[in-house]
């Protein structure tokens, strides 16, 4: 059980070598945890049968000239040492190193816009619905309602609504509130970005909603209280209570936002020609590309090595992010 | 003056309020749209027409009385029309499909093919009451046409309609108000389809889409059978008597066709002939752009063009562009005036003798028409209840398993700090920072190669795609869970063990039922993700054990204009997670919320 003594020191005193003494001292604290093993060792085989034995064969993969003619052999396939990464980074007559650094541009403006629209969406939303009013609980659960619609739904759904010609958003701009003077290709073009964010940030911010409402609802209200008597603005109260006092919240939702946002996948593939298309050089993100690399054109070992230039990004971006937070956690403390 | 702090107060509250109403209408339109419009008609959509459509009001008979004029249309609206100001005195609706009309002095006869056959009451068109014919079981949408006579001696109606299968005939007494006799037509040449009858002297004749048969009801069986191919090569669509003569029109031509000798004598157009009416002097047939005279006595033909107001793509008639040519599909005369009738309810009364249309106006509007058959279409095209099942059995077997496993495991990390408890906690979070698509390919190519080894096929069954999904939903769960664990005081465990239970005892008495609220918050929250993976299901499943995901996207790809078939099936994808989360929301907020802030 967790107590406060730390590892049992080894008093007790055993013949035999060094190894001997190592092997009995495990075997002793195995024993004594022997529950906790127990339940923890399905978990822990599933794990590395189907998460760790894959990253690792990835990252290899990742080496390999793994292509159409090469896929029945698997990890025999020859190996080739840095040319994907080469191919993928520096080599200026791959087609694949532009698409690349455009879907990373695409991901990396996608992720920034969807984070803070959620972020802020649903921090706004939260204050609107953290006051006393009849029907509360109802609306709240209206507004979560978004994020219940499968993403693939998302993807068709505003697919439909993005649509030049027939699609309602065109018709309410043009059409209905005559704030455009015609109606503009929406999955064409520089537009496509937007039309993969505002679906993303319609499904999502929901969450942030619900995070952040109760967040809001573990501030104490005496906080509020004394900075009423002081005669403290709204807005003075929001910097200096609630948004410092929601940290935590927004520091997890930060984290959730990054790694949900930058391996974003269906709404995207199912928005641009339902599930078969190229999305265009402004709607194409990391994982549809590297999908489309992988699974059409059959370029296993350049998209492993994509893969791992991602993983690697995103492990340095969430030691960051672990880093300020550990940080901003102290402080607090 | 000044307002008062506590008006203020108010004042932004309700602005607030209705701020955040205005936005919850926003948030949750489009999910409204996408059920709005999985209940319209695809052209619909594809002309952008916003309000669900309206049945078509193609006008289909026309009636002249002295004062009034009676147009029907197809959607079994009846429309009764002042002839002196052409506006619609009396309007009903029957709201039919396939329909046919027939009048007689008091009443109007609707055969259809959903409402069988309809009398209305003429001064009274609120007034009606609908018969039953036997006409055994038949699917209403599969109905091309019905056809209803009448017979003037005996008060006779004759039904009978244009059915995959049905060769039949009905009598009915329209003084008694009940069937005489359902005839079979079958003979030699079935099978056939029927296309109209008419009645000629002692005889019915059934024009089908092989020959030409004349029935006689008195002894019940065929007298004879002509062979109109040459004239019309699919059958008439329509068939008029004039005298002991037959006027036969379809989509190749109008023939007079002489009763006594068998045969087609005159020849009067060699185009889709609309609607043929015979008249005192002349035959008039109504074509694709107008209507033509054709004269009883010597071979003038008069040929009449640009009747009608013209209409624009989403069905509305536009009046200020104009007569346009349109078909002809009803016509009444009288004297030198002539009234046709068109799609889209246009009417026009125009004067043969001064040559000019002297006035228009539209038969009312089609009932809205709320296309529930999208559903039915889409469930048919698609084996969507095949998904359906896989869905709900992959997403609930992954969810108890990887819930049995994630609870343990996040038990074991939160109360026991046994070696290793670190490194394991950090391997649970890195995981879920690899791209997951890095899976794929190796997880692929290890079911391949295991089936290669040992001949248990894991891609494509069940037990592979659940296996997989139940360990990959392993680490957020625990992420979520051990928060939960974390809130449960640790009091209550040492007490247990004071009083002499093993930790299995602890753990199955006391934390796990304290648990329950947030193992349920997780496990729905596992069941909404699994209902939404694409790519893994995708790669991994077969034909039979295809998800909703997967399902979708086939489908998707073979119908990329039929808006109305997609949005029904994200309807129906969606409906199932909504319902669930609708009933265990409490659950979800609470849990979510107490365990991913804390942890």
């Amino acid at each position: 059980m967790k107590s406060k003594d730390k590892a049992l020191p080894c008093l007790y005193v055993t013949k035999g070598s060094f190894l001997v003494h190592l092997f009995k001292d495990a075997w002793h604290r195995a024993k004594k945890y022997r529950f906790a093993y127990l339940f923890v060792l399905p978990t822990a085989l599933g794990m590395l049968l189907l998460h760790l034995s894959p990253i690792v064969q990835g990252i290899y993969m990742s080496f390999l000239r793994l292509n159409q003619y090469t896929i029945n052999q698997y990890l025999g396939a020859p190996f080739v040492w840095f040319d994907n990464y080469y191919n993928l980074l520096i080599n200026p007559n791959s087609p694949i190193r532009l698409g690349l650094f455009e879907a990373a541009r695409n991901t990396f403006i996608y992720t920034l816009f969807v984070t803070i629209g959620t972020l802020s969406l649903g921090l706004l939303v939260a204050l609107m619905v953290n006051r006393q009013f009849r029907g509360k609980g109802m609306i709240r659960t209206l507004f979560l309602f978004p994020w219940v619609v499968p993403t693939y739904v998302t993807g068709l759904l505003w697919g439909f609504m993005w649509q030049r010609g027939v699609g309602i958003i065109n018709i309410m701009l043009v059409d209905i509130l005559h704030i455009l003077p015609s109606k503009p290709f929406w999955l064409i073009g520089h537009n496509t970005i937007w039309a993969i964010i505002i679906p993303t940030i319609w499904r999502y911010w929901p969450f942030s909603m619900l995070l952040l409402l109760a967040g809001l609802q573990s501030i104490p209200e005496e906080l509020y209280e004394a900075a009423d008597i002081d005669g403290a603005s709204p807005w003075r109260k929001f910097w200096t209570i609630t948004f410092p006092l929601l940290q935590p919240v927004w520091a997890i939702l930060i984290i959730f936002g990054l790694i949900y946002n930058v391996y974003s996948f269906n709404i995207v593939i199912m928005m641009f020609g339902f599930g078969a298309g190229f999305p265009g050089e402004w709607g194409d993100l990391m994982m549809t590309n590297i999908f489309r690399n992988s699974f059409m054109q059959w370029n296993f070992g350049m998209g492993a090595a994509s893969s791992v230039i991602l993983m690697t990004t995103m492990f340095i971006l969430v030691n960051v992010w672990f880093y300020f937070f550990r940080k901003a956690e102290e402080r607090r403390s | 003056m000044a307002m008062s702090y506590y008006t203020k107060k108010r004042i932004r509250d309700y602005l607030i309020h209705f701020i955040m109403l205005a936005f919850l209408v926003i948030t949750l339109f489009p999910i409204g749209w996408m059920v709005f419009t999985s209940l319209k008609e695809n052209n619909d959509i594809l002309v952008g027409k916003i309000p669900f459509g309206t049945a078509h009001n193609d006008c289909m008979k026309m009636e002249l009385t002295p004062t009034h004029l009676w147009v029907m249309s197809s959607d079994g609206g009846i429309n009764k029309i002042d002839r002196k100001d052409f506006k619609i005195e009396a309007y009903e609706s029957e709201r039919t499909s396939s329909t046919s009309f027939v009048t007689d002095k008091d009443y109007v006869w609707v055969g259809s093919a959903n409402r069988v056959l309809t009398r209305v009451e003429k001064n009274n068109l609120k007034e009606h009451e609908d018969f039953d014919l036997p006409l055994g079981a038949f699917d209403q949408a599969k109905v091309v046409a019905t056809s209803v006579i009448r017979d003037i001696k005996n008060d006779r109606l004759w039904y009978t309609m244009q059915y995959r299968g049905y060769e039949g005939l009905i009598e009915f007494d329209t003084k008694d108000l009940k069937v005489v006799k359902a005839y079979d037509l079958a003979n030699r040449f079935s099978p056939f389809q029927i296309k109209c009858i008419a009645r000629v002297g002692e005889y019915i004749w059934v024009g089908t889409d092989k020959r030409l048969f004349k029935f006689s009801p008195e002894t019940g069986e065929m007298k004879n059978n002509y062979d109109i191919a040459a004239y019309l090569p699919q059958g008439p669509v329509q068939m008029d008597p004039m005298g002991d003569k037959l006027i036969l029109s379809g989509m190749t031509g109008a023939h007079i066709f002489d009763t006594e000798k068998g045969v087609v004598t005159r020849t009067l157009l060699k185009d889709r002939a609309q609607t043929v009416l015979p008249a005192k002097d002349a035959i008039y047939v109504g074509t694709n752009v107008g209507y033509e005279r054709f004269p009883l006595a010597g071979n003038g033909v008069t040929r009449v063009e640009n009747l009608f107001f013209s209409v624009n793509a989403r069905g509305d008639i536009e009046k200020d562009n104009g007569y346009v040519p349109a078909e002809v599909s009803a016509m009444a005369v009288d004297g030198p005036t002539v009234f046709a009738g068109s799609s889209y309810g246009r009417i026009t009364k125009y004067n043969a003798a001064l040559g000019r249309v002297e006035n228009s106006a539209e038969a009312h509007k089609g009932h809205r028409v709320v296309s529930w058959v999208n559903y039915v279409d889409m469930w048919h095209n698609v084996d969507f209840g095949l998904y359906l099942r896989n869905s709900f059995f992959i997403c609930l077997l992954s969810m108890i398993f990887s819930m049995v496993f994630a609870t343990m495991a996040a038990y074991a990390i939160s109360r026991f700090d046994f070696p290793g408890n670190r490194t394991f906690s950090m391997t649970i979070l890195l995981t879920q920072m690899v791209p997951y698509l890095m899976f794929l390919i190796p997880i692929y190519s290890m079911y391949v190669k295991f089936y290669e080894i040992t001949g248990i096929p894991l891609k494509g069954t069940f037990f592979g795609i659940i296996f997989m999904y139940s360990i990959f939903f392993i680490p957020f769960s625990i992420w979520i869970l051990r928060g939960f664990f974390a809130a449960i005081p640790y009091e209550l465990e040492e007490a247990a063990r004071i009083d002499g239970c093993s930790p299995w005892q602890v753990f199955w008495h006391i934390v796990l039922p304290l648990a329950v609220p947030g193992i349920i918050a997780t496990g729905v929250y596992v069941f909404l993700t699994a209902w939404d993976e694409l790519l893994f299901a995708w790669v991994l499943t077969s034909a039979d054990t295809m998800t909703i995901p997967v399902g979708i996207r086939n489908f998707v790809g073979n119908y990329q204009n039929r808006f109305d078939l997609i949005m029904a099936a994200s309807t129906v994808a969606t409906l199932p997670v909504m319902v669930l989360f609708f009933m265990l929301q409490r659950y979800i907020v609470k849990g979510l919320t107490a365990g991913a802030v804390k942890g």
